[in-house]
């Protein structure tokens, strides 16, 4: 459902905390009068800006610590298996960054480890932090940076991108070989669901109202 | 109201440009290098397409080709033309090239796929002197590549397009 808003005149945007500019154009709306479930675009560039829910923070508090288990798991089990002739070689998540370390390649490994695993993680966290302190209508330091972080970060994870890329290594390798997929790819693949209904339950406009509401 | 990013134009610029001078060695140096029963053989990024060509799987070869070739290169073209187009281009168009710009921003991380193939493999495949995978010096370059474009695109703001647009409103 989309809304249709008022564009507001920038003289009169005194009360911050109902109005918002267009991140792409700077154009300001006032985003107060939206009903659950409402949505709103930028009527002048059609960018996205914000959709309403009343009881979105349960659900993205929900996700967010489904999400952190199946990392967990993802890290502890084999990823994936390589038999040929006989062999056997067992690879691990962590390991697609631990190996490019160990052949000399420090940077290259921790640039996998951040895109795969660490950025995700540090995502998850900081929603599942900020969700449940609006929850408890806390008002706490950290909470303005952990949003800032969390909205500058989400475009470095790269879980998608590494689904892919399996799918690419799949058809390298079978051909020589049988690959078996272990534990640790079904729980990293839910991983993915449940990370991407994080962010997108969390909306970042009504993040910031809730926090700007908390603020004394 | 967001805060405006500072010195937006140069920065990006200077990512850009070190982006195009990274893409030669990604292009030049092997991204992996298979060592069969003590032969290694090196393969470039272009390498590994022609070889999935030629082993029947085409789809998977375009999948390669566009992320480690197509979506690279046009996303710099992009992202210098829409740095131009803050000074030059026809205010008409400010909308559409919103939406490029959208588009550069989130493409810019597919281009990683070829990366992850390369870790997946040095990874999996370890079965010692019989055939182990190691990564080749392009597979850092190309990382360079996509991490400095994407660079590039964050510190791109898009709000320059339109106040040009505002300033000839007025
Ligand atoms: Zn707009």
């Amino acid at each position: 459902m989309e809304s249709c808003l008022n564009i507001i005149n920038k003289d009169e945007a005194n009360n911050f905390a109902n109005y918002l500019a267009c991140p792409s154009c700077d154009l300001l709306f006032d985003v107060s009068m939206l009903a659950d479930g409402e949505s709103a675009r930028c009527s002048r560039c059609g960018n996205f800006l914000t959709t309403y829910r009343t009881n979105e923070l349960s659900h993205v508090i929900a996700y967010t610590s489904s999400a952190l288990i199946l990392l967990a798991l993802a890290c502890s089990y084999p990823f994936m298996s390589f038999k040929s002739n006989g062999l056997e070689s067992v690879m691990t998540l962590p390991e697609t960054a631990l190996r490019l370390l160990s052949n000399g390649m420090p940077t290259l490994a921790f640039l996998v480890a951040a895109f795969i695993i660490i950025i995700p993680a540090l995502v998850v966290v900081l929603i599942l932090g900020l969700s449940v302190a609006l929850k408890l209508e806390r008002h706490y330091r950290w909470l303005r940076p952990a949003g800032k972080l969390v909205y500058h970060l989400q475009n470095w994870s790269m879980v998608e991108v590494f689904f892919i890329g399996v799918l690419v290594s799949l058809v390298k390798i079978g051909h020589m070989a049988t690959v078996i997929m272990g534990a640790s790819f079904w729980s990293y693949a839910v991983f993915s669901l449940f990370f991407v209904l994080s962010l997108s339950s969390l909306d970042r406009v009504q993040c910031w109202r809730r926090i700007g509401a908390l603020q004394p | 109201m967001h805060v405006r990013k500072a010195n937006s134009m140069e920065r990006t610029l200077a990512l850009l440009v070190t982006a195009c001078v990274l893409y030669i060695p990604a292009n030049l140096l092997p991204i992996m290098i298979t060592d069969q029963l003590g032969q290694p053989t090196e393969s470039t990024i272009i390498g590994g397409v022609v070889l999935l060509i030629n082993m029947g799987s085409v789809s998977i070869a375009m999948v390669i080709f566009f992320a480690s070739v197509m979506i690279p290169l046009s996303k710099l073209a992009m992202m210098f033309y829409l740095c131009w187009s803050v000074r030059n281009g026809p205010p008409e168009t400010v909308r559409q090239r919103t939406v490029l710009y959208r588009v550069t921003e989130f493409i810019g991380k597919w281009s990683m796929i070829d990366v992850f193939v390369v870790a997946i493999l040095v990874a999996l495949i370890n079965l010692t002197n019989l055939l182990v995978i190691h990564p080749g010096g392009a597979a850092i370059a190309f990382a360079g590549v996509v991490m400095v474009s994407m660079l590039a695109a964050e510190s791109f703001d898009p709000r320059l397009m339109w106040d040009q647009r505002d300033g000839k409103d007025e």
